[in-house]
């Protein structure tokens, strides 16, 4: 192994008569070492969002919707047309009218009291309706109580007075909610929540918890409350428009088919409608993190290319170097020292230069995310980024000078004799 | 002499072509990727319409209810139904205008094409001079036309094609809805970057103008619901007509000024108009207006995202390593040549002879390096916006960007040379002779 301090008085007079391409190489080994390690969490945290789970079945589930056509419909027999319809297509496990899907970048959130006296709302989840269930239809996972039944299902026509209208009775809250709700329950199960606050506003009674399912948004790039986009909640509520989105679940392999004739069938049970979009959850997914995954491989190329930049910075100086101690080293050849002993000096000293630049790029590393924290709302990087960047620049410095340090070990101890 | 020492630094190219080629390499990598970052920066930062930038506003009002209120956080970005049309009817500016989005279905009437679904701008007449939107043939509607909320509608180029199949189209009926609308003007080139009027929404600032515009009174007299964002934090009537009397906030307002500095008096009529509402029982928070114009507002949107903030300062980053990089190589190749200095300098060469040499064989190789950068960074904006036509217009480098490009290029050159060049002016010239 490399013992650095083992003949290091020769590393390090050769160092002192090179103190500026010393210099140069701590330099840019310390600047390499802030960018990537800040550049590595960037792509981390990208990717980390890019691939969070949705909670719901994403291999199998897709989006149809589909625009009446103008006028005045009957809209809520439409919707049991077309989910009846759905149902019917082979390979369908499950159909429910949504208002709205996961990363479809389309939707509501509403604030929900968990008292009414109180100002502000307790949470702000996006409000997912679901016409039929839930559970079947997006694949989610319920951890605690119990899925709708048929009698709690209601519909919606806001053109209508509201006091005309059945008021909702229960929800499903999503685990994430429960915890902001109710941070100090065990369960939460029975527990009443109001979409207003004021006297007038009636309860509404947590049935069910599911693991997760995340807002239309994902994160939400404006912040503010439920800016993770983990807070959800389901109601069992149809509503009146002439927009109708439908969530539907096959298996995976089928599902390409099943939304071809999915289509088919309901333009043909009701014509003069337009099937507006057509998405699986994949390319769901695709669509809501593209700008996430284009920075991650942006930044994943200036990562490669400045670690291939370093690296050819050092194989040039340490080129150099074994060039101007071409007699030198026949001189140490000479008076004894082996091949593995020159190979060992020059890779001491490349170890013993990142060291160095190492060590002042934990500093710089720091400053540059202060900088990113302070000025573009960064996170502050993980300590265990460092001794990765570490170790990253230990083995690329190593592997660039073991070029030039095998030649430098080739010098043959007659060179000493020579004159330059 | 000059001309001697340019020929001097191509030839050293020549001289050491491993060495060379690396150097120019690194330079021209950390240039095109720095320059195409910056590109997204540069344009998502720019001014959509510089002359008038100034004078064009964003009128804001809170007028949320007292539940939830904080102070010092901003009013909604965009404005109620009665705000806008109160603005509206008292005409403070120039030229002013309203604006939601629509979405509702086009129907070619043709065999092969079936329903589709296009997004759409309901406006005002003035939108058209306010915004500067430049007529391929025909023109906006009329006042009167808004008046009467006509089934009139503006197009774009792209749609014309779609439907008709060419772009003179002036007269024609589109259907949309299933009614029919007459085409009385089709939209010339026009991709004001970023999209600041109508500036929220996912991937809103970057995204094409829209290829339906139609007059706002038609629209909500055919009840178009909006498509967009909406802001509703009190409870409304049922229906329609009860969104369109909510506290709702959903509509997008301009107004053009004569001056930027009438922007003093529009504000005192906007503390004047929240007054006169408080009295009708409206508007219970703190007066908390705003009035901003283009480029505040575009601040304000964020309408540059962090992460494009983020990788140009990396990328610049890099570009700095490139620098301390090239600066170490040229030491080498420059330390290579301590014989030749010393014999140019025993030769009665002065430091500063030297040091304009060495100094133009840096220029020398940042020109190399700014025709590798510029075709790199073509190369890369290439392939950012392969696939995706909305982005071309955006990943696409501009002569003031070229010549950024090339003159970084050449800086970066230069700052990496001094140390090195410096260096060879210290060549002792009787210590290298003798060592020979």
């Amino acid at each position: 192994m490399i013992n650095p301090l083992k003949n290091s008085r020769p590393i390090f007079s050769a160092m002192l008569r090179n103190k500026t391409g010393v210099l140069l190489i701590v330099a840019q080994i310390a600047l390499t070492f802030a960018i990537i390690a800040n550049a590595l969490y960037v792509v981390q945290q990208r990717l980390a969002e890019a691939n969070r789970t949705t909670g719901i079945d994403d291999a199998g589930v897709f989006a149809i919707g589909i625009m009446s056509a103008p006028g005045k419909n009957d809209e809520f027999t439409q919707q049991e047309l077309d989910v009846q319809a759905l149902r019917a297509v082979p390979g369908v496990k499950a159909a429910a009218w949504v208002n709205q899907m996961p990363l479809l970048q389309s939707g509501t959130n509403s604030g929900f009291f968990i008292d009414k006296k109180l100002k502000e709302p307790s949470a702000v989840p996006a409000t997912y309706f679901s016409g039929s269930s839930p559970v079947e239809a997006l694949g989610i996972r319920l951890i605690e109580g119990r899925d709708f039944e048929q009698s709690e299902y209601i519909t919606n026509d806001d053109s209508l007075p509201q006091d005309t209208q059945a008021k909702v009775q229960v929800l499903l809250v999503t685990k994430e909610l429960a915890k902001t709700l109710y941070p100090n329950e065990k369960s939460v199960i029975g527990k009443l929540l109001y979409r207003g606050s004021g006297d007038d506003s009636t309860p509404i009674r947590i049935i069910g918890v599911i693991d997760s399912l995340v807002t239309p948004w994902g994160y939400a790039s404006w912040g503010g409350q439920n800016a993770d986009g983990t807070q959800s909640a389901i109601f069992p509520i149809r509503r009146h428009q002439p927009f109708n989105l439908y969530a539907v679940r096959s298996a995976p392999a089928q599902r390409a088919e099943v939304m071809k004739a999915a289509e088919k069938s309901l333009l043909a049970i009701t014509p003069g409608r337009m099937v507006t979009i057509n998405r699986d959850m994949d390319k769901i997914r695709d669509r809501r993190y593209s700008g996430e995954k284009a920075m991650a491989l942006t930044l994943i190329i200036v990562v490669g290319l400045l670690l291939l930049t370093t690296a050819a910075g050092i194989v040039g100086m340490a080129s150099l170097w074994v060039n101007q101690r071409r007699k030198q080293i026949g001189v140490r050849r000479a008076l004894g020292a082996t091949r593995g002993d020159i190979l060992r000096h020059f890779l001491s000293e490349n170890f013993l230069i990142t060291s160095i630049g190492i060590v002042v790029g934990i500093l710089l590393t720091v400053v540059l995310n202060l900088v990113l924290v302070e000025k573009l709302e960064m996170q502050q990087l993980p300590t265990f980024y460092l001794p990765i960047g570490a170790v990253l620049l230990w083995a690329m410095g190593l592997l660039a000078v073991y070029g030039p340090a095998r030649r430098a070990a080739s010098v043959s101890p007659a060179t000493a004799t020579r004159s330059a | 002499m000059w001309m001697y020492y340019l020929s001097l630094g191509i030839n050293s190219l020549r001289r050491n072509p491993i060495l060379t080629f690396i150097t120019v390499l690194i330079l021209g990598i950390g240039i095109a990727a720095s320059m195409s970052t910056l590109t997204i920066l540069y344009v998502m930062s720019g001014n959509p319409i510089p002359h008038k930038s100034d004078r064009l506003f964003v009128p804001q009002f809170d007028t949320d209810g007292m539940d939830g209120y904080k102070p010092g956080e901003k009013p909604a970005f965009q404005l109620a139904h009665k705000d806008a049309m109160n603005l509206l009817r008292d005409a403070k500016g120039v030229h002013q205008t309203a604006m939601y989005g629509i979405s509702q279905a086009v129907d070619s009437r043709r065999k092969d094409l079936a329903l589709f679904q296009e997004p759409g701008v309901a406006t005002t007449a003035e939108a058209f001079t306010l915004f500067e939107i430049p007529f391929l043939h025909g023109q906006g509607w009329t006042s009167n036309e808004d008046r009467n909320a006509a089934q009139v509608v503006v197009i774009g180029q792209q749609l014309a094609k779609k439907i008709f199949g060419k772009t003179n189209v002036v007269g024609q009926v589109l259907r949309l809805d299933q009614r029919d609308y007459r085409i009385t003007g089709v939209i010339g080139n026009w991709r004001p970057l970023p999209k600041y009027y109508r500036v929220y929404g996912s991937g809103a600032a970057t995204g094409l103008p829209e290829e339906i515009w139609i007059p706002f009174s038609n629209a909500t007299s055919r009840e178009y619901s909006n498509n967009g964002w909406t802001n509703c934090s009190g409870d409304s009537d049922p229906g329609y007509q009860g969104f369109l009397n909510s506290e709702c906030q959903w509509i997008q307002y301009w107004v053009e000024l004569k001056t930027a500095n009438d922007a003093a008096a529009f504000k005192d009529y906007m503390s004047a108009y929240v007054a006169t509402q408080k009295k009708l029982g409206r508007m219970p928070r703190p007066e908390n207006n705003r009035f901003s114009n283009v480029m505040q507002w575009l601040e304000d949107a964020k309408v540059v995202e962090q992460d494009t903030k983020i990788s140009s300062l990396l990328s610049l980053g890099f570009l700095l390593v490139c620098i301390v990089n090239m600066m170490a190589l040229l030491l080498a190749k420059f330390t290579a040549r301590d014989g030749d200095i010393a014999v140019r300098r025993a030769l009665g060469a002065s430091r500063w002879q030297i040091f304009q040499q060495f100094a133009l064989e840096s220029f020398v190789i940042g020109c190399v390096g700014a025709v590798i950068g510029v075709a790199l960074s073509f190369l890369a904006l290439r392939l950012m916006a392969n696939g995706n036509a909305d982005m071309s217009a955006i990943y696409k480098m501009d002569a003031a960007m070229l010549s950024l490009t090339v003159c970084i290029s050449i800086a970066a050159s230069l700052i990496a040379g001094l140390l090195p060049t410096w260096r060879a002016c210290q060549v002792l010239p009787a210590m290298q002779l003798k060592s020979q």
